[in-house]
């Protein structure tokens, strides 16, 4: 074997070392090992309200809001919940899975609701005088009734002169987004 | 007269190259099939490792085999069962008759691929020569397989890939036929009959470690393309085709380096450095993959040659030790699909929990109306949920599209959204295995460093 053929199998092995080292480098460097996928929040955490205007928006942050009490009583992440509340099977598949049964729903729930109705009261988007009823009546509905509610805040909030009772009327008037 | 040497050293090239694309012919193919047959990950594997395990396991019996009854014979005999299976594949309904059709192709392969070592020295004058011709067919066919295939499926379908198998077979073995017939009237054979010597315990030892990490790097490559990054098969092919045209400006460079050790070692560095640049793409971009599939396609050019020349230097019957390399091939990739596939497909169902949960996140916390938002938080469950065992897709999930104008263009954005979360966590399920076929890689330098020097 020639001198020269032993250099350049050298230099090919250098050289290939240079090419990968630079390669992998310069992936690393702009970013390659960096992915974490989205982490989802932890319920019992508080979660600002982002000023909403419209019935709408109130709606949305009290879905939320109710979700994340509620998960947070039951120890899974509003995001398993939101999933188990959509549609009855998957209200059952979760309660099997987590041995849960109607009643501890039930009262994480009305937990929810109340957490909901006393964020909503915190960020001004409902004055004291109509949460404090709403608490008092989310706090006694019974389940079904609770999971209509989460799904759909907007009715309730929309409605919720039908729940207060004493109140009736003033729901429209006072809420900050108006008739 | 003398018959013309040509046509049968075209045949017995044509008969190498279809037999060894076949093992890659269908990576491209794959994820139709997994669809076709609704399986997994896992279970369309076996449509690959199927076809590599049966040629590892006969590729040395199939030589011997040659040796006794007759290469000519057993190279039309191997081309016939090769068609015949061939068509059986592009018949099946279902995927355990595909496998089935498989092992049974990969039979007739090995006869073919093994016996036509065996007949090329007595056609092209030299085993040097023969080996040269033969190494040199099974590289094209190789290189040419997934280009070819993902052509073929999207243009047809993936079961014409093996019906076009069956006149390309049968025409290979038609010159072939002539030594079968000489042979049969006869009883002569050929082939020299010489003692054989040991295999190249070190060289074929590398050679399947090095296979077992290039083929990951094919497989998962496709993989990423046409399931994580939703390419078309075409694309695909388009894009993986850098790594065989790397692969010839590779095969250049190998012939100015005589040191087989160096070229060995050098091309599992640059192997391994491209799988690694692989695993740490920095984005779900296409022009990212083609750095460092330029030096996976550097690298194979350069280490496939180096070990099969060492493992043939000095042996003889070639045929037997062409063998031995062949079976160290195909075991060496049975082995890199086997051992990376349950980890890829594990990322993929940990990356299907986290995209469930970040899909839901992404969903609750956007401003669409709250009764579509649960719904919709259900449905991209459900979709996810069924994806089971493969890169999920969530598109069903969103249809049909809210007719509101202000409400749709909410949803598409949102469905834009969590498509990006998928693609980076598809991308990201996929970096463990390039990085454990990169290590793959790298220990196949210790028995290239233990291997004696070949200088040719």
């Amino acid at each position: 074997m020639s001198g020269e053929g032993r250099w350049s199998g050298r230099a090919l092995v250098v050289g290939s070392i240079l090419a990968s080292l630079v390669l992998v480098g310069a992936y690393l460097a702009a970013g390659g090992s960096s992915y974490e996928p989205k982490q989802v929040q932890d319920p019992c955490q508080p979660r600002p309200w982002s000023n909403p205007q419209t019935l709408g928006q109130i709606a949305n942050q009290f879905t939320i809001s109710a979700l994340d009490g509620a998960a947070c009583k039951l120890g899974v992440s509003r995001e398993t919940l939101a999933r188990a509340l959509a549609t009855p099977e998957g209200r059952e598949r979760f309660t099997q899975r987590y041995g849960i049964d109607d009643e501890k729903l039930a009262k994480a729930i009305r937990a929810g609701l109340v957490r909901a109705v006393d964020d909503a009261e915190e960020a001004g988007a409902l004055p004291s005088f109509i949460a404090g009823p709403l608490r008092q009546t989310v706090q006694s509905i019974p389940l079904e009734q609770a999971i209509e509610i989460v799904n759909d805040a907007q009715s309730f909030l929309g409605n919720a002169e039908s729940f207060l009772g004493p109140a009736q009327g003033l729901v429209e008037q006072l809420l900050p987004f108006g008739p | 007269m003398a018959e013309s040497p040509r046509p049968r050293v075209a045949a017995l090239a044509l008969a190498v190259g279809v037999v060894l694309a076949d093992s890659s012919i269908v990576v491209l193919a794959l994820p139709e099939i997994y669809r076709d047959f609704d399986t997994s990950v896992s279970g369309v594997t076996w449509v690959l490792v199927s076809f590599n395990l049966v040629i590892a396991l006969a590729a040395v019996p199939a030589a011997l085999f040659a040796r006794r009854v007759g290469p000519g014979r057993t190279a039309a005999v191997g081309l016939a069962i090769f068609a015949g299976a061939g068509l059986a594949c592009g018949l099946s309904d279902q995927l355990s008759t595909l496998i089935l059709a498989r092992c049974i192709q990969a039979l007739g392969g090995a006869a073919a691929v093994t016996a036509a070592l065996e007949l090329l020295p007595a056609t092209v004058g030299s085993e040097r020569r023969a080996a040269t011709v033969w190494a040199a067919a099974g590289a094209t066919g190789a290189a040419l397989g997934p280009a070819v295939g993902g052509i073929l499926t999207e243009l047809v379908s993936w079961q014409s890939i093996f019906l076009i198998q069956v006149p390309v077979a049968l025409a290979a073995a038609v010159p072939i036929l002539s030594v079968a017939k000489h042979e049969a009237a006869t009883g002569i054979i050929e082939a020299e009959v010489r003692q054989t010597g040991k295999p190249h315990l070190w060289a074929n030892l590398a050679l399947a470690m090095v296979s077992a990490a290039i083929a990951a790097a094919l497989f998962l490559l496709v993989l990423l393309l046409i399931e994580g990054w939703r390419l078309s098969p075409i694309e695909a092919a388009l894009v993986v085709s850098v790594m065989p045209l790397a692969a010839i400006l590779g095969s250049r460079l190998a012939e100015r380096v005589g040191d087989t050790r160096s070229r060995a070692a050098a091309g599992a560095i640059l192997v391994s450095g491209g799988l690694a640049g692989l695993a740490f793409l920095p984005k779900a971009t296409i022009v990212l993959t083609i750095p460092p599939q330029i030096l996976v396609g550097l690298g194979l050019s350069l280490v496939l040659s180096a070990l099969t020349e060492t493992a043939l230097h000095g042996r003889s019957p070639q045929a037997i030790h062409g063998g031995w390399t062949i079976s160290s091939r195909h075991a060496g990739v049975v082995i890199g699909l086997l051992a990376l596939t349950p980890i890829f497909t594990a990322e993929i169902d940990q990356q299907r929990h986290d995209a469930i949960d970040a899909g839901t996140a992404v969903i609750l916390d956007s401003p669409i109306d709250p009764l579509l938002k649960l719904d919709l938080a259900q449905k991209v469950s459900d979709q996810l949920e069924r994806e089971k065992g493969k890169v999920p897709t969530i598109e069903p999930a969103f249809e049909p599209k809210p007719e509101d104008p202000g409400q749709r263009a909410e949803v598409e954005q949102l469905q834009g959204e969590l498509q990006d979360q998928l693609d980076r966590g598809a991308t990201h399920a996929f970096s463990t295995s390039f990085i454990l076929a990169a290590l793959l890689g790298l220990i196949a330098l210790f028995p290239i460093g233990l291997s004696r020097r070949v200088d040719l």
